[in-house]
């Protein structure tokens, strides 16, 4: 069983963000731990594919070591770009929301919501 | 009751997350796999003519993949620019503080950041970077201008509808690029353009002129968002 | 060649209505048209042969990505064409946006995309994509109760996706592959790792495929989006996530935790909606109901109960689709959203929307020989014992019980006429539901696909409608104690990560 390594960060990573996620009272820092978690399964891939003193994954003539799994890593491109996409547009109905009820905490929101349903 | 539930909620994340991570290191982890890369490492280098076999990969290989990615960061910015239309800029946005040091420093380093962005960009295939990388780059060089000289200004000077039409166009371009080679009976997707030397600057095929692509949509995505956001900054 | 130009034409009809805004609606129609047409084309090669396959580039299998035709593919098609042509005449007079029809060709190409898919890491994509489009279609017209259910959506979308990415991780590094078709022939018979990655897989699709522990925004988010987008989602997107369980539960061991869950969310869909009083809240409830004969099927693993799974898909998405968009019209012909009020105001409700109203309940509630009856008729073809056929004919019962308080307004009695081009979405979407089993179902049955009809017998099935619907003559909807709690924010990512644990434990027993 290995020790300190990518994987094992990467678990840690994901139940810090996972309790982030759940136990914030605060939509922006909802957000960020939303962000810990890709952080985390990023790392995860990426440490799952590679090796101990591994190359990167380009070609050199004077290559010493093996070179590491390219794919993984060409997931992850697609996983970052998605994880960016994601905070922007989170990001964007926050601002609507706080523009609107000028607070961040989602149970304000949630009560303000629902007594306009009311309402209607 | 709050404190109850905090307790309940931290219990049963550490359970599952502790349980899976339990079974992944007991059960199935060894360290790093014994055939990781093995199609990739022998053969990408010669399909695709790209040095770097992560951007063959992405550009040639996975190119499928890499088409939905780029609309997903066109739909965010889409997204971004949609929501944000028709909210009046807030009202509560102090303008950035002046600076000498951040002004003279932007002037020094706008340069060198735009260059680092298209080098970035035009030896994806040879080196790491790649139109994502590079088009961020670039794009965060924009962010230095604004921090200096107000992002009003910068955007007075980049004609927010010339940039909406370049990305149409550049959407445009890179789904030409995927479907005419399947239309013309080459490769589809990606047998457009010949692979030629690998390391060489003039090399793998789609791979640059898609970097090229890539990183001019990204730089204005990025420029798009940032602006949208600063416009709509302000105090709860 | 057609499955991989099916999708990219699409994303190129909505760059197009982006840019030239204004004839952004005729678009669409060519769109409709290029999509029946190409269809046509498809059709005859999927039902010559068993599957049509490109290899995208030209890369075998272990390398690049191929797009796969098959006869579930084509299934969920034909639902699509129907969905877009119903939708596109239902907004005939509504203005829209140009942004509107690039979400809305985004949405379609995305789902024509992963309907041809095979690769793990392709479907996250894809499926990542058809989540941001339907978040930015939900809050369309920025209503702040739309905002809020949009976000819970996409913050309980992104946990899933992330977790199906952990899953894919973990396949990959102990298979060496990301190809589905590769995976089921490199696949262990048992190791350690198998229940934990289809766990994870499962739990992740079990997000965006409307199952009752993990799908907690959807009523929420079903019930105020624009009435239109509802019916897009609740009859095409969701199937996209019981398409990739389709796709999965031959090669993992989750036919146990399939099973299981089918009970659970049926019968927790149908306990909410006969509770509910909100018109679009029922039907979005219901939705999570009828996922459960998704799952049974699904979870049978009998080529009868995938065929049914698929076949009933396609017929939900049609019914579905058709009340939700009668649902929406009359909700803003009489401004109210409770169905009591409805009742009272039944007379200023176009009369086509009533008539809508009836063909979407009779065909979700299952009365022979409508399109919701073959459905179900085609998953009990095969059962192993004949116990399991009380689950199908308990979520009958349910149904009819929860829809029997609809009833008052069935009465065809004259009423204002609908906005143009409603009538005919109703039509494009009723007419396959009422003819379903003469004209539609012979279409798709080549003879070694076909599973003869053995129906439930019809007395059956009339049994259990006409039990629910004097059930609830007894038992008009009361106030059951339900857990409310369940669909806040947090305590719906806590019921998703403990469902996670639920499937591996099951995956673990079976």
């Amino acid at each position: 069983m290995p020790g300190l390594d990518g994987v094992t960060i990467a678990i840690v990573l994901l139940g810090i963000g996972l309790l982030g996620l759940v136990l914030r009272r605060d939509l922006v820092m909802k957000l960020l731990s939303l962000g810990v978690v890709d952080a985390s399964v990023i790392l995860c891939l990426i440490a799952l594919g590679a090796r101990r003193q591994g190359a990167p994954p380009i070609l050199q003539p004077s290559a010493a070591a093996p070179y590491v799994d390219p794919l993984p890593q060409a997931l992850v491109l697609s996983a970052i770009v998605i994880n960016f996409a994601l905070v922007a547009l989170a990001l964007v109905f926050v601002m609507l929301l706080v523009e609107r009820y000028h607070t961040t905490d989602p149970e304000r929101i949630e009560r303000e919501i629902a007594a306009e349903e009311e309402e209607r | 009751m709050r404190r109850v539930s905090s307790v309940l909620a931290v219990a049963a994340v550490l359970l599952i997350v502790g349980l899976c991570a339990a079974l992944l290191l007991l059960f199935g982890y060894d360290g790093p796999a014994a055939h990781a890369g093995a199609p990739y490492l022998d053969r990408a280098a010669r399909d695709t003519g790209a040095a770097n076999l992560v951007a063959g990969i992405v550009f040639d290989y996975r190119f499928y993949d890499t088409l939905f990615e780029i609309l997903v960061f066109g739909v965010a910015v889409l997204g971004v620019r949609f929501a944000l239309a028709q909210e009046a800029p807030s009202a509560t946005a102090e303008p950035i503080p002046e600076s000498r040091i951040v002004r003279i420093s932007a002037d020094l380093l706008f340069g060198p950041i735009l260059l680092l962005g298209a080098y970035l960009i035009l030896h994806g295939h040879l080196s790491p970077g790649g139109g994502f990388a590079g088009g961020t780059v670039a794009g965060t060089g924009l962010l230095l201008c604004a921090v200096a000289l107000g992002a009003d200004r910068v955007a007075a000077f980049l004609h927010e509808g010339l940039l909406e039409r370049l990305e149409w166009l550049i959407l445009f371009a890179i789904l030409f690029v995927a479907l005419l080679p399947t239309l013309l009976g080459l490769a589809p997707l990606t047998g457009l353009l010949p692979r030629g030397v690998v390391g060489r600057p003039a090399s793998a095929g789609p791979v640059l002129l898609l970097n090229v692509l890539v990183g001019a949509k990204v730089f204005i995505g990025a420029w798009a968002v940032i602006y949208a956001f600063s416009r709509h900054r302000g105090e709860i | 060649m057609i499955a991989a130009l099916l999708p990219l034409l699409h994303l190129l009809w909505g760059s197009l209505s982006l840019a030239w805004g204004r004839r952004a609606r005729a678009i669409a129609w060519v769109a409709l048209l290029g999509d029946v047409v190409l269809l046509g084309l498809l059709w005859p090669r999927i039902l010559a042969g068993s599957e049509v396959r490109l290899a995208l580039g030209g890369w075998g299998p272990g390398l690049g990505i191929a797009v796969v035709a098959d006869k579930t593919a084509l299934w969920f098609t034909i639902l699509l064409v129907f969905l877009e042509g119903g939708v596109l005449s239902y907004l005939r007079r509504t203005t829209l946006a140009p942004v509107f029809f690039m979400l809305l060709h985004l949405l379609l190409g995305a789902a024509l995309a992963l309907l041809f898919s095979r690769d793990l890491f392709n479907i996250y994509v894809i499926l990542e994509l058809l989540t941001f489009v339907s978040y930015l279609l939900v809050g369309y017209e920025r209503r702040s109760g739309q905002i809020w259910a949009g976000l819970k959506y996409l913050i309980l979308a992104s946990v899933g996706m992330n977790l199906y990415l952990l899953g894919v991780a973990v396949v990959y590094y102990h298979t060496g592959t990301l190809d589905l078709t590769l995976l089921s022939s490199r696949l262990p018979a048992q190791a350690p790792w198998i229940p934990l990655a289809a766990a994870l897989l499962a739990g992740g699709i079990a997000v965006k495929a409307g199952i009752f522990l993990y799908s907690l925004w959807l009523p929420r988010a079903h019930a105020s989006a624009p009435p239109a987008v509802s019916a897009l989602l609740s009859g095409l997107v969701i199937k996209m996530g019981i398409v990739v369980l389709l796709r999965l539960a031959p090669i993992f061991p989750l036919r146990t935790a399939l099973l299981v869950l089918a009970g659970l969310t049926g019968v927790a869909g149908i306990l909410y909606a006969y509770v509910a009083l909100d018109l679009k809240r029922i039907l979005a409830f219901h939705t999570l109901s009828q996922i459960g004969y998704l799952l049974f099927g699904i979870g049978l693993g009998t080529p009868a109960g995938l065929l049914g799974a698929t076949e009933y898909a396609v017929s939900h998405g049609l019914f579905k689709a058709l009340l939700f968009l009668a649902a929406g019209t009359a909700v803003n012909a009489t401004g109210q959203r409770a169905v009591p009020g409805l009742i009272r105001e039944r007379h200023r409700i176009p009369r086509s929307t009533r008539l809508a109203l009836l063909i979407g309940t009779l065909g979700i509630v299952g009365l022979p020989p409508l399109a919701g009856f073959c459905g179900k008729a085609t998953l009990c073809a095969d059962l192993p014992s004949a116990f399991l056929l009380a689950l199908p004919l308990l979520f009958t019962l349910g149904t009819a019980l929860s829809f029997s308080k609809l009833v008052p307004l069935f009465i065809l009695s004259p009423g204002p006429s609908a906005p143009t081009g409603q009538a005919t979405a109703y039509a494009v979407l009723g007419l396959p539901i009422l003819l379903f089993l003469p004209a539609v179902r012979p279409l798709l049955s080549a003879t070694e696909w076909a599973v003869a009809l053995h129906p439930l017998p019809f007395a059956e099935t009339i049994g259990a409608i006409v039990l629910g619907a004097l059930a609830y003559r007894f038992f008009p909807s009361r106030r059951l104690p339900l857990p409310r709690r369940l669909f806040r924010l947090e305590e719906a990512i806590l019921t998703l990560l403990a469902g996670v644990l639920f499937i591996l434990v099951l995956c673990l027993v079976s």
